[in-house]
This record gives C-alpha cells, sequence and structure tokens, in this order.
C-alpha cells in the first residue's frame, strides 16, 4: 500500500494514497503501516485522498492510535472528508483521536500537547 | 353355517411321511365329506398350499421341511390359517412350541379319529371367521378413505372460498392442507362492494363428514342471512359483522346443540374506505396484526363464545384501524397445535414471531415460510389437524407502490467487491430524481451496504469461497430500498453485543453502523435457507438525527 511520508521536525505525516479505508484492505494498510508506527512517535495521517471509510477501516485507525499510545505517541487525523467525519461521529471516533481541518492547525496540536507535557 | 359354505367341501391338507398314517387320517375325513391333499413331506406340503385349503394337519417329524418351519411359512402366508400339529406321545415339548408359532392345536400319535374330526371342524371355522374378519376390516378402511374423500372434496370444493385475486387494495392469499380426517376447517370471501370485503374463517368441532357438512350448512346459513338482512335494511346499508353473526347463531344453534356441537369463526370485514378492519370473533384462535409503519404484532381477541354455546350476550364486534403495508394472518389451531415428536405444540409464540420477522416477504412466499417452518418443526409434511392460512395485506396507495427504478449486482462472496458495491449503489442512487435526495442519503446507504455484505463474508460465509451475494435495489416515490441476499449461516443482530465507544474493541460496530444510517433494517430468512437483509431509506423528508 502506498503512501506519501514527510516529516515535520519530529512528526511524521503520512499521506493514506487509498480511495477507501474498508473490509477489503484495512488488515494490509495495518501491516504495512506497522514500520512507521515503530519509528515514529508523532503520526499525522492525511486522510484527504480516502473518501470512504467503514468499521474495518475505523477499526485499523483505533489500532494504529493503540500502538502509538502504548509507546507514549500520538495519532492524529487531517483532511477528513466530510461522509467518513459524520461516520466517525457517529462511532465516537472524534473523542478518541484529534481530528483538525488543515495541516497548520494539527502540527500545533501536537506542539501544544508537548509543551503541556 | 350359511348355505353357501355347506356346498364347498372343506378341503384338508395332510402333510405326514407315514404312509399308515396318511391313509388313516384320509379315509377319516373322506367318510365325514371332506375333499383331502396329501403331502409326503414339508416342503411338499409348502408347494400343494392353495387359497382353497380349510384346514392343515402338519406332522411334526418329517424329511425335506419338518413341521415347525412348515408352520411357520404357512401362517405367514396365509394369515389366520392355524395348522393342527401331528406328533409323537414322546415329543409333546415341540407341539407346545408350535402352538406359539401358531398352531391350532396337537394330536398326539395313536389318535382318535373323533378327535382329529374335531379339530380338524374347529380349525377350518376358526380360518373362515379370520378370513371374514379381514375382508370386514378392509372394507373399512375403504369406506373410512372414501368418506374421508367425500369429506375432504367438500372442504375443497365447497367450503374453501377463493380469494379474490382482483380486489383492489388488498392483496389475499390462502393455504389449505386437510388433514387425515378432515376437521371442518373452512373460509370464503364475500365482496361487498369495491371497497368492502368481508372474510369468514372458522373451525367445527368435530371430525369427516359431520364437520364437512355442518359447516357446509352453515356457510349457505351465512349468505341467507346476509341476503335477507340487506333486503329488509331496503339496501340503505351493510348488514353489520355483529348483525350477521347474531341471525347465523339465532338460526343454527337449535341443530348445532343437537349435534352436540360447536363452530369457532372470525367473520372481519375490511373496508378500505374507513381503513378498518370489523370484525366479530367467537372463540376462534387470535388474529395476527402486523403493523408496518410500527414494525409491531398485535393479537385480535374477541369476547364471545363459540357459535353453539347457548349465548346470552349479545355478539360485540371490535374495530382495528389499519394502514397501508399492514398485514392479517388468520389460520386455524391446526398450526399453532402442531406438535413435533417430543409432544410439544408450535404455539401462537412462535407464529407470531415468525410473521413478525418475515412480514416483508411477499403472501405467496409467507404462506410457503410458514408451512416449511412448521414442517421442520414437526417433522412430517402431514398433519394432525386442517392447516388453514388466509394472509390479507393492505396493499399501498394506487394499488401497489409504484417501483421508480430498479437494477441488480451479483457478486462473489470476495472482500475485494466492496468497491463495486459502493459503485452499483452510488449509480442507482444517481437514477433517483436528485431533489428527493440529498449527499448525505447516498453516503448513509454506502456505508450500511458496506458493512451488511462485508458482514455476510465474514460471518455468513466464514471460510468458503466462491458463494454468491445478490444485490437489489429498488426505488419508490417515498423511499429506496436495498435488498441483499446471501445463502449462508442466518443471522441474529439481537446477538451481537453493542459496541464499545472508547476504542476498548471494535466489535459490534458494523451492525450499529447499519442501524443508524437508514431508516429500517430487516433481516430474515426463508425455508430454503436464502437470508435477506433489507435496507430502507426514506426519501420523503430529511432525517432529523442519526448521521
Amino acid at each position: 500500500m502506498e503512501f506519501k511520508i514527510e516529516k515535520s521536525d519530529d512528526i511524521v505525516v503520512v499521506g493514506l494514497m487509498i480511495e477507501a479505508l474498508d473490509a477489503s484492505n484495512a488488515k494490509e494498510f495495518k501491516s504495512d503501516i506497522a514500520s512507521v508506527l515503530i519509528k515514529n512517535k508523532k503520526v499525522l495521517f492525511d486522510m484527504s485522498n480516502v473518501k470512504f471509510v467503514d468499521s474495518s477501516g475505523c477499526g485499523a485507525l483505533l489500532s494504529c492510535l493503540r500502538q502509538l499510545n502504548s509507546e507514549k505517541g500520538n495519532l492524529k487525523l487531517m483532511g477528513v472528508e466530510k461522509a467518513v467525519k459524520t461516520l466517525f461521529e457517529l462511532v465516537r471516533m472524534n473523542r478518541i483521536i484529534g481530528i483538525y481541518d488543515n495541516r497548520k492547525e494539527a502540527l500545533d496540536s501536537f506542539k501544544v500537547a508537548a509543551f503541556e507535557k | 353355517m350359511d348355505g353357501n359354505r355347506t356346498t364347498k367341501k372343506i378341503r384338508v391338507l395332510i402333510a405326514d411321511d407315514d404312509p399308515v398314517i396318511q391313509a388313516l387320517v384320509k379315509r377319516i375325513l373322506q367318510k365325514a365329506g371332506y375333499d383331502v391333499v396329501i403331502a409326503e413331506n414339508g416342503l411338499r406340503a409348502v408347494e400343494l398350499m392353495t387359497d382353497r385349503i380349510d384346514a392343515v394337519l402338519l406332522d411334526l417329524h418329517m424329511p425335506e421341511m419338518d413341521g415347525l418351519a412348515c408352520l411357520r411359512i404357512i401362517s405367514r402366508k396365509y394369515k389366520g390359517l392355524p395348522p393342527i400339529m401331528l406328533t409323537a406321545s414322546d415329543d409333546v415339548s415341540n407341539a407346545v412350541e408350535a402352538m406359539r408359532y401358531g398352531a391350532f392345536d396337537y394330536i398326539t400319535k395313536p389318535f382318535n379319529p373323533k378327535q382329529v374330526l374335531a379339530l380338524v371342524k374347529k380349525s377350518s371355522q376358526a380360518y373362515e371367521q379370520a378370513k371374514r374378519l379381514r375382508k370386514v376390516e378392509a372394507e373399512l378402511i375403504r369406506a373410512r378413505e372414501h368418506e374421508f374423500f367425500v369429506a375432504s372434496e367438500i372442504q375443497r370444493t365447497m367450503l374453501m372460498g377463493q380469494p379474490p385475486d382482483d380486489f383492489e387494495g388488498l392483496g389475499v392469499a390462502s393455504l389449505t392442507i386437510p388433514s387425515q380426517r378432515v376437521d371442518g376447517d373452512f373460509y370464503d370471501f364475500f365482496k361487498l362492494n369495491d371497497h368492502t370485503l368481508d372474510l369468514l374463517v372458522a373451525d367445527v368441532m368435530g371430525k369427516g363428514l359431520m364437520a364437512a357438512f355442518l359447516g357446509a350448512a352453515m356457510k349457505s346459513r351465512f349468505l341467507r342471512v346476509m341476503n335477507e338482512l340487506e333486503v329488509s335494511s331496503g339496501r340503505q346499508a351493510q348488514p353489520s359483522p355483529e348483525q350477521i353473526i347474531t341471525a347465523v347463531h339465532a338460526g343454527m344453534i337449535k341443530q348445532m346443540e343437537d349435534l352436540e356441537t360447536f363452530v369457532t369463526l372470525c367473520y372481519g370485514r375490511f373496508d378500505l374506505e374507513a381503513a378498518q378492519f370489523i370484525f366479530v370473533d367467537c372463540g376462534h384462535v387470535r388474529t395476527i396484526y402486523y403493523n408496518a409503519q410500527a414494525n409491531k404484532i398485535t393479537l385480535l381477541q374477541g369476547v364471545n363464545m363459540p357459535l353453539g354455546f347457548p349465548e346470552i350476550d349479545p355478539f360485540k364486534q371490535i374495530i382495528q384501524p389499519f394502514s397501508p403495508g399492514d398485514l392479517f394472518v388468520f389460520y386455524s389451531d391446526g398450526l399453532t397445535e402442531a406438535t413435533n415428536h417430543e409432544g410439544e405444540m408450535y404455539g401462537e409464540r412462535r407464529l407470531t414471531d415468525l410473521i413478525f420477522k418475515n412480514a416483508g416477504f411477499e403472501n405467496e412466499n409467507l404462506l410457503k415460510t410458514i408451512r416449511q417452518r412448521i414442517e421442520n418443526f414437526t417433522g412430517s409434511k402431514t398433519f394432525d389437524d386442517d392447516f388453514t392460512c388466509v394472509l390479507v395485506r393492505i396493499d399501498q396507495p394506487l394499488n401497489r407502490p409504484l417501483i421508480t427504478a430498479t437494477d441488480k449486482l451479483e457478486i462473489k462472496n470476495d472482500l475485494d467487491e466492496l468497491a463495486s458495491v459502493r459503485s452499483f449503489v452510488r449509480n442507482f442512487c444517481e437514477t433517483v430524481p436528485v431533489n428527493r435526495f440529498g449527499a448525505k442519503p447516498m453516503d448513509n446507504l454506502e456505508i450500511a451496504i458496506t458493512e451488511v455484505v462485508t458482514n455476510i463474508i465474514r460471518h455468513a460465509y466464514k471460510s468458503q469461497k466462491g458463494r454468491k451475494i445478490v444485490i437489489e435495489a429498488e426505488s419508490y416515490a417515498e423511499k429506496l430500498v436495498l435488498m441483499v441476499y446471501d445463502w449462508g449461516c442466518g443471522f441474529d443482530p439481537e446477538k451481537v453485543p453493542p459496541p464499545e465507544f472508547d476504542g476498548s474493541k471494535h466489535g459490534g460496530f458494523g451492525v450499529f453502523i447499519i442501524r443508524e444510517s437508514v431508516d429500517e433494517v430487516i433481516y430474515s430468512r426463508n425455508g430454503d435457507g436464502r437470508n435477506c437483509t433489507g435496507l430502507t431509506l426514506l426519501l420523503r423528508k430529511e432525517k432529523e438525527n442519526g448521521v
């Protein structure tokens, strides 16, 4: 699975280059993203290409979050499509994962969190 | 003895290898006027046996085949013929053994001629009796079968009315399976005018011809009463169901009391103008009423005694309003009292649950499902009681909802198909008029269908490969329906635990998402093992809550 990976200070921004994150590719996504999660603590997923997420996709994102949290890291999302966001709200994922409208806000949120620590 | 039998000589078969005994017995019997057939061993005796032989004497000890073996063969083939055994005095225990296998008696050698004659006479009479009894029994069975045939023909042709197939606004279907006894179930439909249909379902207490005839008499009484009431009211108004029942009761109570029987029935009127079902129930099983909009079952129970009981209180009718899509299920106790091998009855509860889960099926399909489920329960294709079921469904206005568009997709049970499932739904949604349909509901259908198909692939088909899933899409003026069919394991959404929203686990989200994304989800499974998940999205109004 293809990712577009950039670094901004200690934050890694991962562009998900897929149209849908659903039961058909959630497993593949989890195994392919694993190496990124091992090497980094602050991870921001750029979701702007993803038009569709289902419950399996939510499950995959949650498992990324859990993995990072266990290493004192964090996962945030940006560029979430309206339809996808509606689903996240339905399953209350927005309460567990920070979702930001743009890249600046998202990057800043990591800094604030670091500062607070 | 009747004259006919004295003219026919009694024929006796003697089987003994001793020529002296053969000659002796032959002489005794011929002197007494009997015909005699001689066999020199057991095998020969079996060969010489015919229907014309009236009595048999068998020596216990013979070459080729001994008397005991010969006895067993003969009494198996010629039921009711009891041979007499001949035996040496030192071999009585074998003779007693022979009695256990159907011998009439035994004679020890040397024997007394009078004893031989007496036993032959008695055994031939016993055989004659047995033959007559079997003939009478066979005639009785034939008579019973004929009575059943006549009763079931009366029931089929005269008692069961044809459901109207052209009554605008109502979909009516019926199923009857007569039992081997004919219980006198009957039903009929009376079309009073374009918007009023009366329905009578009844069950006569009793079996066979009596029940069938009483049913026929009662039906003709109904027709007469309706005619008389209509004439007397000057065609001003239809006689009400309670007036009709009161008049039928008055006209038949005497006969029913004389016959010591009674009839349970439900007489109801579907008035489409008033959107009401008005019924009088007289001790019949409770009618199942399914309210489509509320997705709820109500059991309609009357307050009256069965017809034939000395009724003092006046008959009371009850009014049940209805709406398009509603379903009424009338049936006889043959359904609910169908019993399985453990002696357990199918029961009202199971029937009600079945109707509730499958109310979305079209009438004929639902009848088939009911029948199959009850057959599966009892493990038999025949029923102890008449099996009668009538379905009446209130059609949508304009007779039937107009389908504005329809499409179908068949896929393999492979998660890689999910993208094409979504594009199928998206393309279908684009054929639906845009002004009724915002972007939101379309997203909802896409997510719901993805979850449904994923669940089928993962849970219904588990690890099986190469199975199919069929999706049918239909759009109506006010709603959009997706039906997803699979042939895997059944699914009970009640058994799925609710999801945890704290991220601790992600099970249960699929079912939750499906329920929240559309207006109605119906899971059903038919008798052929086909599961159907129906997703309905209302187009009329924007959903206030949910997604």
